[in-house]
């Protein structure tokens, strides 16, 4: 395991409430965890336990509960950031994969992997933005997909797309979010590999799953249960 | 831009911008066309009492303006003024001539004397008289009463044979009433010769002279004495038909230019008493047609000086009262009223400051011991007013009319403002997941804005011009379009039967495989196709349906001007409302939490 002492990324106590109807159904009651990075750490949780929702309060996505804890990425709070900061944080400093994908229909594989870099980041050219799009898809083996839309593509080609725009940017950081959840198993495998290359290079990695096996594949299996976190391994 | 991108690649790849613009498009277009006609409509209301009045009129009632054609030349020298003319109004009955008992004999008519010549440098007078040049039958029912009037003279022409012959043929031609059957100009043209038919001839110069009919009409006289033009509807025998041209009834039998009649008016003397009635016979000339039908059912022209000697305005001696044979001095003829037209383009209210100017000039120029003075500018009675002015009982309540035609548009406009906002609701709405995915990979939120203001700008901006390209289309042939709906060909009824038979086929093949959609399609292809045939067939069985019916509206064509200022006033607001209807859905989406956003399916 690569340089796992620096704390990057840092959930404390974090709640977070929703309304359903009139009655507030608590999903977090006041979890924490710290990711380090090189780290790869899976939030393992059954259904309706919170762990996606753990998932957005540490990308940025959503918000947590009024003094419902805090999110902080290199000792900084996220959340209170002002809204361009936080822009940039999603844009920049994480990437997230989701597990039906979230592709935009109408752009191309190629314009979806680098869409990240035309609203933010640091690249002083588009053709270089392009380059490392196109570096990322080729990794992935869909250099003949380029111009094809997320329609044409299957299951497992359109998460690697969304895993190449997830980290066209060159965020610290990736977020996944079930993301075999859609996918058969031997797709979903593939997925899993392609996450694995990458923390071997030295990514970080925080995913979110409800299977042990996957969640096996992790440095770190962080359990989710009532809104708590219940075991470090 | 990714925004740019994204814009372009929304509008590139779905239906729904298609849909929307051509949404947008028909809203505009429908506007542009409804409030164009009904502009164009009151339009024409208000400019056709233009036709017979001048740009200002003075005028002093019954009492008159003595010394008027000195007046007139005076306003006539300045260069503002074109021509002024002196006018005689007043009330009068007109006993019509119709053989046939049951139509009314008598008619309260608006009579104006006037002055041909120069009443027609101020008004349209020429271009409003309704007859140039006899129409064939016309010819023949002048031929007919030429020779009916000179019977003697036309027998001491002829031998007795030729006679007999002559007499057989006009009493049949006259028995028809059908002369084109009976041939009765070129039969009569062949059995006289040359002399005889020349004599035939100058009975009546509408027989051969060219526009002599006009000619009579712009001199208000036949053959010397004076006569009288008539407002179209004045004269019963006139009808109106539904594509706004005139028939003459009974096949031109009751054709005014044939017929002379009596007019009476009732002078009134310094005190408001009514002097004796005076009668006078005489021949119409011509009739009129301003447009404006209560102008046109009531008003009848006369030379100047008839109407003045009928209502006791013409010059008379002053005599002594204790010695009536005494003549002491003159009273002037008066003309009750002067019309001025003042040169193109000068504004009514310039004009009449200028003509109130020359006004005072004119009654202040004569010595006191002129015995008849002209009244001065601020006395009661004398009014100096501009035509709106003049026409303000009439137009005011076209003019409310419009005002209440523009607040009923204004409804049309907040539907199709409702229409656009809505169609941009839903369009947004169903964006909301990309706009979750765009705020998750650091997407502003202004930005999420802006992508749909620039999408919305171009299906705005599309459809509206596309809207004012077919609204401007529509306008310029709704005469067309209004002829074939009244009138549909037959080919298309053919044509849409022919295309429902083919979907009734594709819907009962695809009926078998249990697919609901083409079902559903088709079958709504299959009515609308048939139900338009059938349409097309009833209308033409009932003999075409006619929207705009020329004799209700005397005007015999549909507006057909854009009202520019209207159809930019409607592109502009379709433009905001497109932009409006994308702005607040688009601002809802963006402030929306992104993964809530994400969620939604």
């Amino acid at each position: 395991m690569s340089n796992t002492n620096s704390l990057i990324l840092e959930g404390v106590n974090l709640k977070k409430t929703y309304k359903l109807g009139r009655s507030q159904v608590p999903v977090l009651r006041g979890a924490s965890l710290q990711i380090h990075q090189g780290q790869w750490t899976t939030i393992l949780g059954s259904s309706g336990s919170g762990k996606s929702t753990l998932l957005h309060l540490l990308g940025g996505l959503d918000r947590p509960d009024q003094q419902g804890g805090e999110v902080l990425f290199n000792g900084e709070s996220v959340w209170a950031k002002s809204n361009r900061q936080i822009n940039t944080y999603r844009n920049n400093h994480v990437g997230f994969v989701f597990q039906f994908y979230h592709l935009l229909p109408e752009l191309t594989v190629l314009e979806n992997a680098f869409l990240p870099t035309m609203i933010g980041g640091s690249f002083t050219s588009k053709s270089e933005a392009k380059n490392q799009a196109k570096r990322l898809l080729d990794q992935f083996g869909l250099s003949h997909r380029f111009a094809h839309r997320p329609r044409e593509l299957s299951g497992g080609e359109r998460q690697r797309v969304a895993i190449a725009r997830a980290l066209v940017n060159n965020p610290s950081i990736l977020l996944a979010d079930e993301p075999t959840g859609n996918l058969d198993e031997e797709t979903g495998n593939g997925i899993l590999d392609v996450l694995g290359a990458l923390h071997q290079e030295g990514l970080t990695i925080v995913m979110v799953t409800h299977n042990m096996e996957i969640a096996n594949r992790g440095d770190v299996i962080v359990h989710l249960r009532g809104g708590n976190i219940a075991q470090l391994d | 831009m990714y925004q740019t991108l994204l814009t372009s690649r929304y509008l590139t790849s779905r239906v729904i911008p298609l849909i929307a613009v051509a949404a947008v498009a028909l809203c505009v277009a429908l506007v542009i066309v409804v409030v164009s006609v009904m502009t164009g409509f009151l339009d024409m209301v208000q400019s056709s009492g233009k036709t017979l009045m001048g740009d200002v009129i003075i005028s002093n009632g019954i009492a008159g303006i003595p010394h008027y054609e000195k007046l007139a030349n005076r306003l006539e020298k300045n260069e503002q003024v074109l021509a002024a003319t002196p006018i005689v109004d007043g009330w009068g009955l007109l006993r019509m001539p119709y053989p046939d008992s049951n139509v009314k004999q008598s008619e309260t008519v608006q009579v104006w004397g006037i002055e041909p010549e120069s009443f027609a440098k101020v008004t349209d007078f020429k271009n409003s008289l309704q007859w140039k040049n006899p129409t064939t039958n016309q010819r023949d029912w002048l031929l007919l009463d030429a020779v009916s009037n000179n019977e003697e003279t036309i027998q001491s022409l002829l031998n007795p044979e030729q006679w007999i012959e002559f007499v057989e043929l006009i009493n049949s031609a006259s028995h028809t009433l059908n002369f084109v059957e009976a041939n009765l100009w070129e039969n009569t043209k062949a059995l006289l010769n040359e002399e005889q038919w020349n004599a035939v001839l100058s009975f009546d110069v509408r027989l051969s002279g060219e526009d002599a009919l006009q000619q009579q009409g712009l001199e208000l006289s036949r053959n010397g004495k004076p006569g009288i033009v008539l407002g179209l509807h004045v004269n019963d025998g006139n009808r109106r038909m539904k594509n706004g041209t005139y028939q003459v009834s009974r096949n031109d039998y009751w054709w005014a230019p044939r017929f002379e009649g009596t007019l009476t008016m009732l002078p009134v003397d310094a005190e408001g008493g009514i002097i004796e009635p005076e009668s006078i016979i005489m021949p119409f000339v011509n009739e009129f047609q301003s447009g404006v039908f209560t102008i046109d059912e009531s008003l009848i022209f006369i030379p100047i000086d008839v109407a003045q000697s009928l209502l006791h305005m013409d010059e008379a001696s002053i005599v002594d009262l204790d010695d009536p044979a005494k003549i002491i001095g003159v009273d002037p003829a008066r003309s009750t009223s002067i019309l001025i037209r003042g040169v193109p383009g000068i504004d009514g209210e310039v004009l009449r400051e200028i003509v109130s100017t020359i006004y005072d000039e004119f009654s202040s120029s004569f010595s006191y011991e002129t015995i008849v003075l002209p009244p001065l500018s601020h006395d009661p009675g004398l009014i100096i007013q501009t035509r709106e002015e003049q026409q303000r009982s009439f137009t005011g309540p076209v003019k409310k009319e419009r005002e209440v035609m523009r607040t009923l548009f204004s409804i049309v406009y907040l539907v199709v403002a409702a229409l656009i906002l809505s169609i941009f609701w839903s369009i947004v709405f169903e964006k909301t997941r990309d706009i979750g995915i765009l705020r998750s990979i650091g997407a502003s939120r202004a930005s999420i804005v802006w992508i749909f203001l620039q999408y919305s700008a171009v299906i705005g901006i599309a459809g509206s011009f596309l809207g004012l390209f077919s609204g401007w289309l529509i306008i310029k042939n709704i005469n067309a379009i209004h002829d074939a709906m009244g009138n549909p060909p037959l080919s298309i009824a053919i044509i849409c039967f022919a295309l429902a038979i083919c979907t009734g086929a594709y819907t009962v093949v695809k009926m078998l495989s249990g697919q609901m959609l083409p079902i559903v399609l088709g079958s709504l292809g299959f009515i609308t196709l048939s139900g338009v045939g059938g349409l097309i067939l009833f209308i033409r069985y009932i003999g075409g349906i006619v929207v705009w019916d020329a004799s209700v509206y005397y005007f015999s064509r549909i507006p057909n001007e854009l009202d520019w200022g209207s159809s930019l006033f409607t592109v502009g607001g379709a433009i905001l409302f497109c932009l409006l209807g994308a702005l607040i859905p688009a601002a809802k989406a963006a402030d929306t939490d992104p993964v809530k956003a994400l969620r939604h399916e």
